[in-house]
């Protein structure tokens, strides 16, 4: 449960941020992408858009690839899986309760 | 807040609500025992302090604190139609939280209906705010209505 916590946490603070949502939706819509393509037209510099790109790459978002002196970034639709399990946190939590109810039920309803 | 949708809109955002539906080898009657009993709710669902089954009770569940929330989900009883209906507003979190621990304002209905074999029970988990108290997120901005649809392609994958 703390792991699964941190990690929607992670997640959603990374999304939180404006300009790093921005980041991720370009990289969103590219197959891949470079840090100098991604920093092109973006208003913020290099150095901040690398930044931004290790807290999508921890929080799990975008995975990358390195090729010659070129790092390529894709999304990882797969990384937004967290924020659903957060949504769905209750229906797990009453599926699992229901379950309980019904021994509870046979013990006292035999 | 319909028992059949999943989301139903609203002007500031969507809610989402959950549900869980059930057929049990039971009485209705028996099944209430267990949905209003104190003493029996703690031994499928959590302990409930103060808890009675009558409109406008207050009662409260010991949860796991986070950040500047308590862990108690503070409850007020909406509905007893006994063997039939009980309500009941399940609130709790802080606004300072996201994920886990975040602004909670949502509302647990469970109807009991008796069917050929016992009763279906049906829980509808109503009220939850996607994304939630995150104020970045409140400006629903167009990125934002990315993701969403997003999430839903990643929650159609998971089904």
């Amino acid at each position: 449960m703390i792991s699964e916590t941190t990690t929607v946490d992670t997640v959603m603070r990374a999304l939180a941020d404006r300009t790093r949502r921005a980041v991720y939706e370009r990289i969103a819509q590219s197959d891949e992408i470079t840090v100098v393509e991604l920093t092109r037209g973006s208003g913020v510099t290099q150095g901040a858009i690398s930044q931004h790109l290790k807290s999508l790459k921890q929080a799990g978002l975008v995975a990358e690839r390195p090729e010659g002196r070129n790092v390529y970034y894709r999304a990882r639709p797969q990384g937004l899986a967290p924020l659903v399990d957060w949504v769905s946190h209750y229906g797990i939590f009453w599926r699992e309760r229901f379950a309980d109810l019904r021994t509870l039920l046979k013990e006292i309803d035999p | 807040m319909t028992q059949t949708a999943q989301k139903s809109g609203t002007r500031e955002a969507e809610t989402h609500e959950i549900v869980v539906d059930e057929v049990f080898p039971h009485a209705p009657e028996t099944i209430w025992e267990a949905l209003t009993t104190g003493a029996l709710i703690a031994r499928w669902l959590m302990a409930p302090t103060g808890f009675e089954p009558i409109v406008g009770n207050r009662f409260t569940y010991k949860t796991t604190p986070a950040g500047a929330w308590d862990g108690l989900i503070r409850c007020q009883v909406l509905e007893v139609v006994p063997n039939e209906r009980f309500a009941y507003a399940w609130t709790g979190g802080h606004e300072g939280n996201v994920g886990y621990g975040s602004r909670l304002d949502t509302v647990v209905t469970f109807t009991l209906s008796r069917v050929a074999d016992g009763t279906r029970l049906r829980v509808v988990h109503s009220g939850f705010v996607l994304p939630k108290n995150e104020t970045a997120f409140r400006s629903m901005s167009d990125g934002w209505k990315k993701v969403v649809r997003q999430l839903d392609t990643v929650a159609g994958e998971q089904d």
